[in-house]
């Protein structure tokens, strides 16, 4: 145990950790690819995923976490704690893995074992380029940019919740009155209302099938 | 299911692994490079000696990752920003109070968290794997809709407005990379972040190194997604 933090305590074993989370990750998009389960990451990110096996257009969810990836990447060596939600689950699990789906590459995301070793390779390339721009930083890399993007990106998710309650009434009446009660009780627990929502359409359309629009 | 469930234990324990250990190492930050999110340090200082605390911290967003998983096939981003830590944490606390013994030790927290982790992977997309045809049926009709709209119109206006917001620089830069991105990449959020990000830098710092890097990145990107979506052909069908 002591010989372990000795270890975890130094900043070279930082692209390991990357490494390992990245696998994990990237390991949940191959989950979600093969299952439709398992993706470590919020809806939104699955829908872009979903969307785009659908469509075979891939630009929204690799230029959306490109973006990420490259703010975060900056960001992670000047603050010392890298944000492993922007970074990683966007940027690889969501990025690379359409990435791979794009350029004829699926049959990595297909295997799990390919995908595992993929995203330990993508991760602790990862962690070597931080922990050299940490070693090499060079002087006036502005921060302030990283705080807006997060700013908004916290904003957006605020949106999903009413969204929610939208669709869900133009999809039936019996899912539109349950999303307004599980949304509602959510609130009142001072709970994410996202969760409420879905949950409650889905119990009561399911109960009420009737005639889906 | 039971392939299902060797799958999530191996991701579980791999990932569980690296989130606790990296979020024991954000208590030692700048010195040493750590992993999680400023937001969870500040939630994990909150329910700090109390692993009562951090139990039900973690059990309030696995049931908002059970919801997500059952409806959209999404784990949500909790399950290693929060659940892991803060369990991790609170099977550490019961034996020894100490955190600086325990939360800010990244071997004890990388185990417990890779047992953690194991734990609640399998847990949640077994519940997600025996959900009824029908109920994710209704879940996709009406998510599927919601986050096209969130991620075609609410983000990219949301990440051009915080650009506008932010001053002039970023909010020309923004407003410039993001029209160009909804025009080649056929959405206008990659473009406004890069556009906020080369604008701050420029309104903080001037038009430095990093800025110029940034640049040189965005102009890549964009020729080559262009070129994959086919954008400069048919941008010089107008003008041919």
């Amino acid at each position: 145990m002591k010989k372990l933090n000795d270890l975890l305590m130094k900043n070279e074993s930082f692209p390991l950790l990357t490494a390992m989370l990245c696998a994990a990750i990237l390991g949940g998009s191959h989950m979600f690819i093969t299952e439709g389960f398992g993706f470590f990451n919020e809806i939104a990110q699955a829908e872009m995923i979903r969307n785009g096996m659908e469509t075979g257009d891939f630009a929204t969810p690799i230029g959306y976490c490109t973006g990420f990836l490259l703010a975060r990447i900056l960001e992670g060596p000047l603050v010392g704690i890298l944000d492993i939600g922007g970074s990683l689950m966007t940027g690889v699990g969501t990025g690379f893995a359409s990435l791979f789906l794009v350029t004829g590459m699926g049959a990595i995301m297909e295997n799990f074992v390919l995908t595992l070793i993929a995203g330990f390779v993508i991760g602790l390339i990862l962690g070597l380029v931080i922990i050299i721009v940490k070693k090499t930083m060079p002087q006036g890399m502005a921060a302030g940019g990283t705080g807006i993007m997060m700013g908004a990106g916290n904003a957006a998710g605020r949106y999903l919740g009413p969204l929610i309650i939208i669709y869900a009434a133009k999809y039936s009446i019996p899912a539109g009155i349950g999303s307004i009660i599980g949304a509602v009780i959510c609130q009142k627990l001072g709970k994410s209302m996202v969760g409420g929502a879905i949950l409650g359409a889905m119990i009561v359309a399911f109960i009420f099938p009737g005639a889906a629009a | 299911m039971l392939e299902i469930i060797i799958k999530s234990m191996i991701l579980g324990a791999l990932g569980g692994f690296a989130a606790a250990a990296g979020a024991a190492r954000m208590f030692h930050a700048p010195e040493i490079q750590a992993m999680g999110s400023f937001r969870g340090l500040g939630e994990l200082n909150a329910c700090k000696g109390d692993p009562m605390a951090h139990f039900s911290f973690g059990l309030g967003f696995l049931f908002n990752a059970a919801g997500s998983v059952i409806g959209a096939g999404a784990l949500t981003q909790d399950v290693w920003h929060r659940i892991v830590p803060n369990w991790a944490a609170s099977a550490l606390l019961l034996k020894n109070k100490k955190p600086e013994e325990t939360l800010y030790n990244p071997a004890k927290m990388a185990v417990a968290g890779a047992i953690v982790g194991a734990i609640v992977v399998a847990f949640l997309n077994s519940i997600a794997s025996i959900i009824p045809e029908s109920l994710s049926a209704i879940a996709a009709g009406i998510l599927g809709p919601a986050s096209s709209t969130m991620i075609d119109m609410i983000i990219p206006v949301l990440f051009i407005l915080a650009a506008l917001d932010a001053g002039k620089m970023p909010g020309m830069w923004g407003l410039a990379l993001g029209g160009l991105s909804q025009l080649i990449m056929g959405n206008a959020t990659p473009g406004a972040v890069l556009g906020i990000l080369i604008g701050q830098t420029i309104q903080e710092s001037g038009f430095n190194k990093s800025a110029k890097v940034m640049l040189v990145i965005v102009v890549i990107l964009f020729a080559a997604i262009g070129q994959g979506r086919g954008f400069w052909a048919n941008m010089l069908s107008f003008i041919m």
